[in-house]
């Protein structure tokens, strides 16, 4: 009984997944941002549980097949790409240091209104004013 | 010039990555939009492309060793990231650039309120899981 509700329980992670990944391919995005809410909401993980299995599920490639597509429409900037990996890991570093200092909880809210503001912005920039 | 500005983009990216332990797409693709110039398309590709390798494997050894990694639950989301991100990006190639940035825009939106919810329910939640 436990094992059956335990596979539901991953079936149905997959299928969220599946639609988390249909965005991330969508917006080329990692899927993260929305990926460890959902695991929180849905699933009911602990936060970090949430935040480690997040990032383990992004350690392979999973959107090889998303950017094959996009490199085949020839919609892929090779040397911006190559130039921004070595940034990312190392401010990573630096980043996840810093967070160790700071109340995670203030922090996310921050990030949640800047995006709030940033996704104003954009749509008004490409419905609104032309 | 150009290229400063890009791995100057990349450490400020990472720095937020490490901060909220989220991916970067979500801040790489506006940032490429209005601070590059980048079509929406291209922007979006090149950040597929610069997140296929795993740059946050040093943060995930930290969650694992700390056993906040479900490995199970990690392999479904990475599954159906792959599956998902298929359709996804098969979908954003047809779209024109400007519906694209406006819907970009949408789920931005959305992540911003998600992140918000999130960063409210640690009180409530109990390990329930684990």
């Amino acid at each position: 009984m436990r094992k059956r509700d335990r596979q539901l329980r991953l079936f149905l992670i997959l299928l969220v997944a599946c639609v988390v990944g249909v965005c991330a391919g969508l917006f080329g995005v990692g899927g993260g941002v929305l990926l460890v809410p959902l695991l929180v909401m849905l699933f009911k993980f602990e936060q970090h549980l949430a935040q480690g299995t997040s990032l383990m599920a992004l350690v392979p490639p999973v959107g090889l097949l998303a950017f094959l597509n996009y490199a085949h429409a020839h919609e892929v900037s090779w040397a911006a790409g190559l130039l921004i990996m070595p940034g990312v890991v190392l401010g990573g570093l630096y980043g996840s240091r810093v967070a160790q200092k700071l109340s995670p909880r203030r922090m996310r809210r921050v990030f949640a209104v800047f995006l709030i503001v940033l996704g104003v912005f954009l749509i008004t920039s490409a419905w609104i004013l032309r | 010039m150009w290229y400063a500005e890009v791995v100057l983009l990349g450490l400020t990216v990472g720095v937020l990555v490490g901060l909220m332990g989220i991916g970067g797409g979500v801040i790489v693709v506006p940032a490429l939009v209005y601070l590059l110039g980048f079509d929406q398309h291209m922007a979006q590709g090149t950040s597929l492309f610069l997140q296929l390798p795993p740059l946050g494997l040093a943060a995930m050894l930290v969650y694992w060793r700390k056993k906040q990694v479900d490995f199970w639950a990690g392999a479904m989301c990475a599954t159906g990231f792959f599956l998902g991100g298929y359709y996804g990006s098969a979908i954003a190639i047809r779209l024109n650039s400007r519906d694209l940035k406006g819907a970009f825009g949408v789920f931005v939106i959305f992540s911003g309120i998600m992140l918000w919810v999130k960063s409210r329910l640690p009180r409530l939640e109990k390990n329930t899981l684990a």
